[in-house]
This record gives structure tokens, C-alpha cells and sequence, in this order.
């Protein structure tokens, strides 16, 4: 039992990432069953704990993880690839639709700086190098 | 240091699929790991998101472990008497009701009825390039049984005025940021879907109470279209005189070109539509991917749902779609339910195949063999997606 699914999506557009996972064969796995006893916790997501260094390395890191971990975890920008349009783009997103806090002109800069250099497209295939994008 | 370059050379060039091969197992995706859920693929863990892997949807009805997990904001308090929980009907009606759970449930006929939940991302993954959001294969899907009453009955209740044309949902989710006085998503669908007799406001999944992560006590249930509709944690509806605006119905959230755009472009948010129906989609349940068989025969099975349509006809391929098989689809167990497929494949000899399948609806729409209609968000991905297996014999 080898790669599976999401990998095969990756491959046949020609792309794998680094870090992306080849994963565990997706096999019938026994349910843990809840707790009958009520908990004020019961049926609450599991805790998570992000840190700085779950992050590339780079110019940017600490304002960018800071910035948006503040509402979501790493994982979520980990599984991106974007361009620097399309991320700045997202930052508005964040604003608009989901109230991030107002970031200062330069910090803004400078977390798009920073993701789109870390999290650029990696996916390549019929869709990649398209003459009409810039 | 020749040997060096040569090798990186060389690893450019290999396939993906020799790359992933080579890949440690430990990398893995992460597992999900809570009380009452099967171990399901994490997305993203804050707010947390997990689908199930294909081979995981293979029962006719997905039991609550399995089901697929979308927040987009934080899990609200449960108060203590959950009967007591309020869910208001206002805007367009002539009698605005404030309803207890509790009476919802005795004033309404109750019914059950297995109904297609499906994330309005479903399938984002295959985009190429990359679409912003969860990256999602087809496990963003399942195909419980759930009780409830129908909205048309409570809007029929409460008295739709002629302007009434549109619904705006709402759900007690605090943002991620933590707010409660703001909604986290605010999405609504045209009057005639809220009207639609599979439309529900539903208490329970699989003959039991709602849990907290499902949408606890109570949430709206709108198969067939993009699963931000179907609000968890309801407390209101919003009966509108015109499209609906809260967050999640603007700029490039749950929208569509209204033309076509080049993939990776920005886009521009005046030329989108709103996602309504979700596409023909197919997925493989058994065998798993990358399955090892004892032989050559493979009794293939799977699931195959089309949004607001039934599906019609699933072929199968195992030579890259060279030359198909039909498979044989069972009815859905009533409508807005996925319908059970099933083939017999001979393998011409052992080694290394891919198999596909391929759904097409009712209204004659098949699934593409790439990603089309790129969007910046991502919605609508449904292509054919191949399970690998290896014959020994």
C-alpha cells in the first residue's frame, strides 16, 4: 500500500511538493466513541499548538505567523500556492470577509513578501506557464 | 559532484508518481484524532477541517464517525437545556416566529430522509494551478441519514410575502477571531430551493442527537448544493427581498465566473456568479488506492451523486479511458441521496493499473477528465480521479 489519493491528484498535474504527504493507505480505522459522561469539552475539536518554526524559514516569518495565527492555524497557509496577486488579494479577503485586524502598510508588505516567496504555485501540468498570466 | 547534478537532473524529470513513492510514509497526512470520529484526514486543525478518504465512504449510509468535518469559525457553547435553543424566522413573512427547538419538533411532521452533504470546495485539490483555500480530494462528501422538518413548512408557517425571494442563514458560531455579535459565514439560496421538500431544519444524523461538531442542537440540512448553506448551529433565517449579502455571498466566496478566466489570474468579483447545485461526481470506494491484489478480478464499488440531478450512468477504465466499461447503478434511496456503483473488472494481466470511473447526470453533464472553470476559491472540481492498484498474479 503505497501513496494514495491526493498524491495521484498532485501527480497528474506533475506536482509534489517537498513537504506534501505521501500518506498512510486509507483503511477502515475502529472509531473511538465518546465519553457517555457530559464534559463542557464534549464533542469539542482537538487542541492544536502552532509554532514560529512550523514555518519556512525567511524574511517575514514572525510578522506573517503572528499575523494570521492569530485566527488560523499553519497548516491552512502551508497549503497554499499562490501568487503574490492572489495573496494580496487574500489578505483582503481576511480583512473583509473574515475581520483580521488592520495590518500596517509595511507589515503588509512584508508578510506578502514573505508568502508569496515561501508559498508560491507548485502545481504544474496542463494549467502551469499559461501565456496569459503575467 | 557530477554524480550529484546528474542526480538532481534526473529527479526533475521522473515522474511525480516515482517521486511520491519515494516518499517517507511518516509523512503522512495527519489523522484526525476526537472522541467520537473515525480517523479522518486533517485539513486544518484550526478552524478545524478534515474529509474522509475515499475508501472511508464506502458504506450506503456514512456513519457519523466518517463524515466529513468543514468549520469556518469556532465551536459555540452549548447551553444546558438544549430544547430551549431559539431559532428565529424574519424578513419577508407576514408572521415572524421565534421557535423553541423543542416545539419545532412536536409542531412539524418529522421526517427522515438521507441527504448528500457536500463541501462547496469538494475536489479544490485537483485545481491546477493551485485555488486558495482547504485542499480538498473528494472526501469533502457523505451521504447520512437525517431528521428534521421541512423549512418549506416553517416558511409556510410564518407566511412568505411575494417579495420573499431569498434566504440568509445564520448559526451561533463565534469567528475565529472570536466574536459572537458578528456571523462567522452568512449564506442564503433562492426561495424555491428553500422550498423544496429535501430542504431541512434537522436535529438529528443517523437516528441521534446532532453532536456539537455536526452542528448541535440543530442546523439546516440543503442537499445537493454547496455545504455552507446547510447553516450548523442554526438561529435564525432571514427571508429577503433580494440575494442575500451576508458573509460568504460576495467577492470570490462560494461564486463562479459567469465567463471563463485564465487559471491563477485574480479575477474580477463583478464577473461571478453564486455557486448554487454541485457538480457530477464519482468516487471509488472499493478497492482503496494503492490496493495490492491476490488476482485480477476486481469487484469495484463506489459512490456517485450530481447536485439537483440523478445520476444516470458510471463507466469504469482501467487503460486511461482508452476504452469503458458500464457499471451498475443502484437508484438513490430518495432524492438529493448518492447512488451505489458497481462493476467487475477483469485485469488483462498482473502489474500496475489505474482505474477510473466516470459519472454522468440525468441532464447529460460528465465528468471532465481535468479541473475546468478555474476559479480564485477554487469551487466546482470534479474531474475523474483514478484509484492505483497492483496486481501480483
Amino acid at each position: 500500500m503505497g501513496a494514495t489519493f491526493l498524491l495521484l491528484a498532485f501527480d497528474r498535474a506533475g506536482h509534489l511538493r517537498g513537504k506534501q504527504p505521501a500518506w498512510t493507505p486509507a483503511i477502515a480505522v475502529a472509531p473511538r466513541v465518546a465519553d457517555a459522561k457530559p464534559s463542557p469539552d464534549a464533542g469539542k475539536p482537538p487542541p492544536h499548538n502552532d509554532k514560529v518554526e512550523d514555518m519556512p524559514e525567511g524574511k517575514g516569518r514572525e510578522v506573517t505567523f503572528y499575523t494570521c495565527t492569530a485566527c488560523h492555524g499553519v497548516a491552512l497557509i502551508k497549503a497554499q500556492g499562490l501568487t503574490r496577486d492572489l495573496w494580496d488579494n487574500t489578505f483582503d479577503t481576511m480583512l473583509e470577509k473574515h475581520r483580521m485586524p488592520p495590518v500596517k502598510a509595511d507589515e503588509r508588505a512584508e508578510i506578502l513578501d514573505y508568502l508569496a516567496e515561501q508559498f508560491p504555485p507548485r502545481r504544474k501540468g496542463r494549467g502551469a506557464g499559461n501565456p496569459f498570466l503575467k | 559532484m557530477l554524480k550529484g547534478t546528474a542526480f538532481v537532473a534526473a529527479s526533475a524529470a521522473l515522474p511525480a508518481a516515482a517521486l511520491a513513492q519515494s516518499a517517507p510514509a511518516s509523512k503522512g497526512p495527519k489523522l484526525l484524532e476526537m472522541d467520537g470520529k473515525a480517523k479522518l484526514h486533517v485539513l486544518g486543525d484550526r478552524p478545524l477541517v478534515a474529509e474522509t478518504p475515499a475508501a472511508l465512504l464506502d458504506d450506503d449510509v456514512t456513519p457519523t464517525e466518517k463524515l466529513f468535518v468543514r468549520n469556518n469559525g469556532q465551536f459555540p457553547e452549548m447551553p444546558a437545556d438544549l430544547k430551549a435553543w431559539k431559532i428565529k424566522i424574519d424578513g419577508e413573512v407576514n408572521t415572524p416566529l421565534e421557535i423553541s427547538l423543542g416545539d419545532l419538533m412536536a409542531k412539524y411532521e418529522n421526517v427522515t430522509l438521507q441527504l448528500m452533504l457536500e463541501c462547496g470546495g469538494n475536489g479544490r485539490s485537483f485545481f491546477t494551478p493551485e485555488a486558495r483555500g482547504n485542499q480538498w480530494t473528494n472526501g469533502g462528501a457523505g451521504c447520512p441519514q437525517w431528521t428534521g422538518v421541512r423549512l418549506a413548512d416553517v416558511l409556510k408557517a410564518a407566511g412568505l410575502k411575494s417579495s420573499a425571494v431569498y434566504t440568509g442563514h445564520y448559526g451561533a458560531d463565534p469567528t475565529l477571531a472570536g466574536e459572537t455579535d458578528k456571523p462567522t459565514l452568512s449564506r442564503g439560496m433562492r426561495i424555491d430551493k428553500a422550498m423544496d421538500p429535501h430542504t431541512l431544519i434537522a436535529f438529528k444524523l443517523n437516528g441521534k442527537d446532532l453532536p456539537l461538531a455536526h452542528g448541535a442542537p440543530v442546523r439546516l440540512i440543503v442537499p445537493g448544493w454547496a455545504g455552507s448553506l446547510s447553516t450548523k448551529w442554526l438561529t435564525r433565517i432571514w427571508v429577503r427581498d433580494k440575494e442575500h449579502d451576508g458573509p460568504g455571498m460576495g467577492g470570490f466566496s462560494y461564486r463562479t465566473p459567469k465567463k471563463p478566466i485564465v487559471p491563477g489570474s485574480k479575477g474580477d468579483d463583478k464577473d461571478m456568479a453564486v455557486l448554487e447545485a454541485m457538480p457530477v461526481r464519482s468516487v471509488i470506494t472499493s478497492p482503496a488506492d494503492g490496493s495490492k491484489l491476490s488476482g485480477r478480478k476486481i469487484e469495484l464499488r463506489g459512490h456517485a451523486w450530481a447536485g439537483d440531478h440523478e445520476v444516470k450512468t458510471v463507466e469504469v477504465s482501467i487503460d486511461h479511458g482508452t476504452t469503458w466499461k458500464p457499471a451498475k447503478v443502484n437508484p438513490p434511496a430518495n432524492k438529493f441521496a448518492w447512488q451505489r456503483f458497481t462493476a467487475t473488472v477483469d485485469l488483462p494481466s498482473g502489474g500496475y493499473y489505474e482505474v477510473w470511473s466516470r459519472a454522468t447526470d440525468a441532464a447529460g453533464k460528465t465528468q471532465p477528465f481535468a479541473a475546468t472553470n478555474w476559479n480564485p476559491q477554487g469551487y466546482g472540481a470534479n474531474p475523474v480521479t483514478p484509484v492505483r492498484v497492483l496486481a501480483e498474479a
